[in-house]
C-alpha cells in the first residue's frame, strides 16, 4: 500500500525528515507516537503533499504510483485522507458545500458519475449522526468557532464520507475527552478492513486501547528509531521518551560505523 | 466664463447654461440660486486632479479627455428590461438620466408617491430638500450634478407606510453616437416609521461609446424609518461612474446602503451617512468586483452627530488582473455624540500581482464614551485554506474559487432583500464557480 524509504524532506530550508522508512500494507493500522517536534506532522503533510514541504531525497511509493509526483488533489482522488492536527477555519463556506464538492471531486477524478443530491444528503446525515454531530454543523461554515473537538470530530466525518483506502490521523486524539475519543474511535473502527490501511499520529497510549494497533512506531529527530506491537505504546507511557535517545544515538553510531 | 472656463478647465463637462439647455423650474429664486451656487462652486473647484488629496489615486484624465454631450431622447428598452430580475417590483426607469413613464410601472403602491423630477419642480415643493443632505466638502462632479438639476425621480413615502415590494430604479444608458453624459438626481423621502426596500441598479442598452453616468441620490429618513437602499452598479465597461448617494437620518431610523460595484472602467461613490438624531444605525454593506484594468474609488463617510447611534460599515474587495480599488472610510463621531458605537471593516483580496488596493479608515472622534473599532486587510487567499480543500480532493482552481466566492457571500448575505439576496448569489456562482460545484449552493 505504502511504502516509505530513505524520506528526506525540509521545511523553509530546515532539514525535518531525516532518512526515514516506513511500509504499510493493507489492513494495517500503524501508531506513531514520538517527542514534539520530531517530525511527525511534517510527515503526514509530505504525504497529503502541502506545499512548502520539500522532499529532498528519497522515495514514497502508494499502490504502485509514486506519490510525490501528485497534486494533494490527486493524492484525494487516489484515497489518501489526512485529518489535520489543527483544521482550518473557513468562513464563508458550509461543511455541506465543501463535503458535496470533495466527493464529487473525488468521484470525477476516478470517472465516476457524481453522487445524486438525494444519495448525498442521505449519507451525509448518517455519517453526522455516526460520529454523534449535531446536523445543524453541517450548514455552518467549516471549523468556523467550532471547538476544539468538534473540529477533530468533524475530520472524522469527512473521513467517514470519503472513504479513504490511506487515511492519516494527525493528533486526532489531542484535546479529546473520553467521549469524543470514543466517537473517533467509532469512526475509525467502522473503516477498518483488509484492504484500507491507516496511520495514527499520537501522544496518548490512551487512544490504542480503543484501536488497537498493528506496529507502533517511535519517531525521534525525523527517523522511526523503533518499531514494536502495542506494548510498545505502554512501555513509551511508563518511561518517556528519555530511553528513545540512547536508541538514536546507538542508530548514529551504528550508521558511522 | 464660459470660454476661459471651457479653456482653463476641460472641454469635458460643460455646465447646462454652455451646452443651451433650458432647466425645469428655471425662474424660482430657490432652485435658481441652488443650481447657480452649484455652477460657481464647480468652477471654483474645478474637475478634481490627482494633486487633491481625496483623488490622490484616482486620476480622472481618461474622462477629461472625452467630449461628452447631454442626451435627450428616451428610447424604450422595456424588451431589455423584461430579463433582468424574476421578482415583483415597482419598477421606475431613468433613460439617459431622464425619467420615462413608457418603461416605468404605472402601477404605484399605496402610500407612496413616485414623480419625476422634472414634473416636481415646477413648483417649490422640494425647496429645503433638495440638496440639503449635501456635504460642503463635495466635490466638482455632485455640484454639476445640482447644477443640471434636470430630472431623476422623487419618491415619497408616506408616515407609516409599509412596502411590501421594493422600489427598483433602473438607470439605463442606451446608445449614441459620441459619448453621452447624464446627471440624474434623486431624492427619497421616507415618512416616520416608513418601511421600504429601495434598489437603485445601472445598466447599459446598446451603449457601445463612453459614456459617463454622474448620478446623486439624497435620502432623508424620518424618524423611526427603515430603508435599505441597494445600489447595483453594472454599467458598460467603458463607462465612467460617478455617484453620490447621501443620506441624512432622524432619531430612531435605520438606513443600510449596500453599495455592490461591478461594472465600470472608472468608478467613483461618494456613500454618506449622517446620524442626526438619536438612536439610529447606519449601515453600509459594500463589494467590488475588479477585473481587468478597473479603477473602483469608494469615499464613505459616517457621521455620528447625536449620541446614541450605530454604525456598522462591512466592505470587501476581489482585485483580479491589474484592478485597482481605492476605499476611504470615514468616520466622524461629534463632540456630543456620547454612546457612540462605530464598527468598520474593510477586506481586499487580490487575485493577481498587478492589481492593487488601497485601504484607508480616518476617524475623526470629539467624543470620549465611545466605542469605534475599524480594521483592514489585503491579502492573497489563504493557502492554508486552499491546501485543506485540496486535501479533500478539490482542484486548486476550484478551491481558489470557492474560497473567493465565499469572500464575496459574505457581502451578499448581509443583503436582507431574500430575492436580490439569490439574484446576486446565483449570479457571483455563475461569474465565479466552476458548473461542478455550483450546484452545491444551490
Ligand atoms: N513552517 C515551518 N517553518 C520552520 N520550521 C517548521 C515549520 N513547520 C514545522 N517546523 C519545524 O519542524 C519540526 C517538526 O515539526 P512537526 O510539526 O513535524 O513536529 P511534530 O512531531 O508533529 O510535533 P508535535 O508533536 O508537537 O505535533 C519542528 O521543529 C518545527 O518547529
Ligand atoms: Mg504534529
Amino acid at each position: 500500500m505504502l511504502e516509505i524509504k530513505d524520506l528526506y524532506a525540509e521545511v523553509d530550508g530546515k532539514p525535518i525528515l531525516k532518512g526515514l522508512n516506513m511500509t504499510v500494507n493493507p489492513g494495517e493500522i500503524h501508531a506513531i507516537m514520538g517527542p514534539n517536534g520530531s517530525g511527525k506532522s511534517t510527515l503526514s503533510n509530505v504525504l497529503a503533499g502541502r506545499p512548502g514541504y520539500e522532499v529532498t531525497s528519497g522515495s514514497v511509493i502508494y499502490q504502485g504510483k509514486d506519490l510525490l509526483e501528485l497534486e494533494p488533489e490527486e493524492r484525494a482522488g487516489e484515497g489518501i485522507f489526512l485529518a489535520f492536527q489543527y483544521p482550518v477555519e473557513i468562513p464563508g463556506v458550509s461543511n455541506m458545500a465543501m463535503l458535496k464538492a470533495a466527493v464529487n471531486s473525488i468521484r470525477k477524478y476516478r470517472d465516476e458519475k457524481e453522487m445524486p443530491v438525494g444519495e448525498f444528503l442521505k449519507t451525509i446525515k448518517e455519517k453526522a449522526a455516526f460520529v454523534e454531530m449535531d446536523p445543524e454543523f453541517l450548514k455552518r461554515s467549516v471549523n468556523d468557532g467550532f471547538s476544539g473537538g468538534e473540529k477533530k470530530r468533524n475530520e472524522i466525518l469527512q473521513m467517514s464520507m470519503l472513504q479513504p483506502t490511506l487515511a492519516l490521523l494527525d493528533e486526532t486524539d489531542s484535546g479529546l475527552d473520553i467521549d469524543a475519543l470514543k466517537v473517533v474511535s467509532k469512526g475509525v473502527n467502522a473503516l477498518r478492513s483488509p484492504d484500507r490501511s491507516m496511520v495514527l499520529i499520537t501522544h496518548y497510549q490512551r487512544l490504542l486501547d480503543y484501536i488497537v494497533p498493528d506496529f507502533v512506531h517511535v519517531l525521534s529527530n525525523g527517523q522511526i528509531v523503533k518499531t514494536g506491537d502495542k506494548d510498545l505504546a505502554l512501555k513509551l507511557e511508563a518511561e518517556g521518551y528519555a530511553w528513545v535517545d540512547e536508541l538514536e544515538s546507538q542508530a548514529k553510531e551504528q550508521g558511522a560505523a | 466664463m464660459t470660454a476661459a472656463f471651457k479653456q482653463t478647465m476641460t472641454n469635458a463637462l460643460l455646465l447646462p447654461q454652455e451646452a443651451n439647455i433650458t432647466l425645469p423650474g428655471a425662474g424660482q429664486a430657490w432652485l435658481d440660486k441652488l443650481r447657480s451656487t452649484a455652477a460657481e462652486q464647480f468652477i471654483k473647484s474645478g474637475l478634481p486632479t490627482v494633486r487633491d488629496e481625496e483623488w490622490r489615486y484616482t486620476d480622472i484624465r481618461k474622462l477629461k479627455r472625452q467630449q461628452f454631450s447631454v442626451q435627450f431622447n428616451s428610447p424604450d428598452v422595456r424588451a431589455a428590461l423584461n430579463d433582468l430580475i424574476d421578482y415583483d417590483v415597482t419598477r421606475i426607469v431613468l433613460v439617459n438620466g431622464l425619467f420615462s413613464p413608457t418603461n416605468s410601472t404605472d402601477k404605484v403602491p399605496a402610500g407612496v408617491s413616485i414623480q419625476s423630477l422634472a414634473i416636481t419642480l415646477a413648483d417649490d415643493s422640494l425647496q429645503g430638500l433638495l440638496g440639503s443632505t449635501l456635504p460642503s466638502d463635495r466635490h466638482a462632479f455632485i455640484d454639476l450634478n445640482t447644477a443640471y438639476c434636470f430630472d431623476g425621480v422623487v419618491i415619497k413615502i408616506a408616515d407609516k407606510a409599509v412596502l411590501e415590494k421594493p422600489i427598483e430604479i433602473v438607470h439605463v444608458t442606451t446608445g449614441a453616437d459620441n459619448a453621452t453624459v447624464s446627471h440624474a438626481r434623486n431624492l427619497i423621502v421616507a415618512g416616520k416609521l416608513s418601511e421600504a426596500h429601495i434598489i437603485e441598479r445601472s445598466i447599459s442598452v446598446g451603449a457601445d461609446n463612453a459614456y459617463l453616468n454622474n448620478t446623486v441620490t439624497e435620502v432623508i429618513a424620518h424618524d423611526g424609518a427603515k430603508l435599505e437602499h441597494y445600489k447595483v452598479q453594472d454599467d458598460a465597461e467603458h463607462a465612467f461612474h460617478i455617484g453620490g448617494v447621501f443620506i441624512n437620518q432622524s432619531r430612531d431610523t435605520s438606513v443600510i446602503n449596500h453599495n455592490i460595484a461591478i461594472g465600470g472602467s472608472l468608478v467613483r461613490n461618494d456613500i454618506y451617512s449622517n446620524l442626526l438624531g438619536t438612536g439610529s444605525h447606519g449601515g453600509m454593506n459594500g463589494l467590488v468586483l475588479g477585473k481587468d484594468s478597473q479603477h473602483v474609488h469608494n469615499h464613505t463617510e459616517v457621521a455620528h452627530r447625536v449620541p446614541h447611534c450605530t454604525s456598522d460599515e462591512f466592505y470587501k474587495t476581489v482585485l483580479d488582473d491589474k484592478s485597482r480599488a481605492i476605499f476611504r472610510g470615514r468616520i466622524i463621531v461629534a463632540q456630543d455624540a456620547q454612546q457612540t458605537d462605530a464598527e468598520q471593516r474593510n477586506d481586499n483580496l487580490l487575485l493577481s500581482s498587478d492589481a492593487e488596493a488601497d485601504s484607508k479608515p480616518q476617524l475623526e472622534i470629539y467624543a470620549d464614551d465611545v466605542i469605534c473599532s475599524h480594521g483592514a486587510t489585503i491579502g492573497q487567499l489563504d493557502p492554508k485554506s486552499l491546501f485543506y480543500f485540496q486535501s479533500r480532493g478539490i482542484k486548486k482552481e476550484d478551491a481558489r474559487r470557492l474560497l473567493t466566492f465565499a469572500f464575496v457571500n459574505e457581502v451578499v448575505d448581509r443583503i436582507s432583500f431574500e430575492p436580490l439576496r439569490d439574484e446576486l448569489t446565483q449570479r457571483f456562482l455563475g461569474e465565479l464557480l466552476p458548473d461542478s460545484i455550483q450546484e452545491v449552493f444551490a
